[in-house]
C-alpha cells in the first residue's frame, strides 16, 4: 500500500508529542497521514473527517500501535461507518498496550538485559551491548513492521487478526523467561559489584538490599527504591560525619 | 573549574542529549538504557570499565520500571552519561557510590522534566483545538514536531545541569569509609531495586518461580563458580 513506509518511519517517533491531552494521538494523526493521501483525492470531506480522528486520543504499546494505525487506516480508505472505527479506535488501546507491556516491558527488554549483564559480568561488555542493542531492535523494527502491515490488511477485522497471531503466545511465554533470566543476573550482578569487598562489605550491602527490597514493598507508594537509596546514602555519610 | 576538556564535555553533551531524546521520543531504540549510555559515556571519556561499572548499577535501579501509559519514572539516561563523568580515573570501590547517588537525583530531575514536556505538549494541544477539530493535518504536524523539540531542549538542558553537577561533585571531599560506605549502599540498593521490581511482576503465580528456579541458578553460579 502507498504511504506504509512512511508510516512505519514515523512510528518511530510516535510519542514525541507524547501528551496528558490526547497520549499518542497527535502522534498516530502524523503517522496516519501517507496512508490517508489517497482518500484526499478520492473524497476530500472523508479525509478532512478522517485527519480529525486520526489525530484523536489514542494510547496503546508504541510497537505494536501500527496494528492499530494500519487497521484505522483500511477502514477509512474502505469507507466504514464513523462510529465503527472510533468504536474500533477506542477498542484496541486496551489489548494493545497489555500484550505490547508484557511482552516488551517485562519480556523481551528485562531478559535482554539479564543476558547483557551476564556478558558484562563474565568480562564481555561491549559484546552484551550488541547483543542486547542488536536483540531488541531487530525484533521490535520486525514486530512494528509486521504489525503495520497486518493491521492495513485486516481493516476493521484486526481484532480477529490479533487473536490468531503469535501476540498472546508470546505474551504468555515472554514475561516467564524474563523473570527466570533476571533472576539469574542478579546474584551475579551484584557479586561482581562487591568483588574485593570482603565478606563484611558483601554482609552490609545484603542487609540494605534485604532492608530496601521489604521497605519498598511495605511502604512503595511513599519510599520508592530511589528514595530508598538516597535516603540511605544520606544517613551513611550523616553516620560517618558524626561518628568520626 | 574545568577538569574535563571541552571537546569531550561537548561529546558527553551530544551523547546525553541522544539518550534523552530517545527514551521516550524517538527512536525507542534503548540506548537510554543506563547500561548502555554508561558504556558509551566511559569510551566517551577514556575509562568503558568505569562507564560499564557505573552503567550496570544504575541499570539495577532502571530494571523497576515499567513505562506503562501515563506512568511517571526518572529517566536513567542523561543521568548516567553525568554520572559516569564523576567516576572515571578513580578507584572504583571509592566512586561508585558518589557517582550512583548523582545519577539517581539526576533521574528523579529528568522525569520531572518530561512530565513538563508532555504538559506543554497538552498546552499546545488545547490551544491549536480548533485547527485539529477542523482536521488541518498542517497543525498536526507543527504540534508534533514542537513536542520532539521541546524533548531535544530538555535533553539538553538535562545534560548540562547533569555535567555541571559533575564537574562540582567530582571536587567533594569524602573519606575513605564514606565513599566505600556510600558504594555499598549503591550496590544494596540498586539490588534491591532490580529483585523488587522482578519479584512484582512476578506476581504469586507460575512466574514466581521461574524467577525463584532462575535466582537458585545464579547464586549457585556465584557460590560454585
Amino acid at each position: 500500500m502507498r504511504g506504509a513506509l512512511r508510516s512505519w518511519v514515523r512510528l518511530l517517533a510516535l510519542q514525541a508529542s507524547w501528551n496528558f491531552e490526547r497520549m499518542q494521538g497527535i502522534g498516530m494523526g502524523h503517522a496516519a497521514e501517507p496512508l490517508l493521501r489517497d482518500l484526499q483525492v478520492m473524497d476530500p470531506a472523508r479525509h478532512t473527517e478522517a485527519t480529525v480522528r486520526s489525530a484523536d486520543f489514542f494510547n496503546a504499546h508504541p510497537y505494536l500501535a501500527g496494528l492499530a494505525l494500519g487497521a484505522l487506516a483500511r477502514a477509512e480508505l474502505d469507507g466504514a461507518p464513523e462510529e465503527q472505527i472510533v468504536r474500533l479506535r477506542k477498542a484496541l488501546c486496551g489489548p494493545l498496550g497489555a500484550m505490547g507491556d508484557q511482552i516488551f516491558w517485562a519480556g523481551l527488554l528485562p531478559a535482554l538485559m539479564a543476558a547483557a549483564l551476564v556478558l558484562a559480568v563474565l568480562g564481555a561488555p561491549w559484546i552484551g551491548v550488541a547483543v542486547f542493542l542488536g536483540g531488541f531492535n531487530l525484533v521490535r523494527l520486525a514486530v512494528s513492521r509486521w504489525a503495520l502491515a497486518r493491521g492495513l490488511s485486516s481493516g476493521l477485522m484486526v481484532g480477529a487478526a490479533i487473536a490468531r497471531s503469535w501476540l498472546p503466545r508470546w505474551m504468555v511465554l515472554a514475561a516467564p523467561v524474563a523473570a527466570a533470566l533476571v533472576g539469574a543476573a542478579l546474584p551475579l550482578t551484584g557479586a561482581w559489584l562487591l568483588e574485593g569487598f570482603g565478606p563484611g562489605g558483601v554482609a552490609a550491602a545484603l542487609v540494605i538490599a534485604l532492608a530496601g527490597t521489604l521497605l519498598v514493598r511495605w511502604i512503595g507508594s511513599v519510599l520508592t527504591p530511589v528514595r530508598f537509596a538516597l535516603l540511605a546514602a544520606l544517613l551513611t555519610v550523616i553516620w560517618h560525619r558524626v561518628a568520626g | 573549574m574545568m577538569d574535563l576538556p571541552w571537546p569531550t564535555l561537548g561529546a558527553l553533551l551530544a551523547w546525553g542529549t541522544v539518550v534523552g531524546v530517545d527514551l521516550v521520543s524517538v527512536p525507542q531504540g534503548m540506548i537510554a538504557r543506563p547500561f548502555v549510555a554508561g558504556a558509551v559515556a566511559g569510551a566517551i571519556l577514556g575509562d568503558p570499565a568505569a562507564g560499564v561499572r557505573i552503567g550496570i548499577a544504575l541499570e539495577l535501579f532502571a530494571l523497576d520500571v515499567l513505562p506503562v501509559g501515563a506512568v511517571r519514572y526518572p529517566e536513567y539516561g542523561p543521568a548516567t552519561v553525568a554520572a559516569v563523568a564523576v567516576g572515571v580515573f578513580a578507584p572504583w570501590e571509592l566512586a561508585l557510590g558518589l557517582s550512583v547517588m548523582l545519577g539517581l537525583v539526576l533521574a528523579l530531575f529528568g522525569g520531572w522534566s518530561m512530565q513538563s514536556v508532555r504538559r506543554a505538549n497538552a498546552r499546545s494541544v488545547r490551544t491549536h483545538s480548533a485547527r485539529l477539530m477542523a482536521g488541518d493535518y498542517a497543525t498536526v504536524r507543527r504540534i508534533h514536531f514542537q513536542g520532539l523539540a521541546r524533548d531535544l531542549v530538555r535533553a539538553v538542558v538535562v545534560t548540562a545541569v547533569g555535567l555541571a553537577l559533575a564537574l562540582a561533585v567530582r571536587r567533594v571531599p569524602l573519606a575513605r569509609p564514606e565513599a566505600v560506605g556510600l558504594t555499598l549502599v549503591a550496590v544494596g540498593a540498586g539490588c534491591a531495586a532490580a529483585f523488587g521490581g522482578a519479584w512484582r511482576g512476578a506476581g504469586h503465580g507460575s512466574r514466581l518461580r521461574w524467577l525463584a528456579a532462575g535466582m537458585a541458578a545464579g547464586l549457585a553460579w556465584v557460590l560454585l563458580g
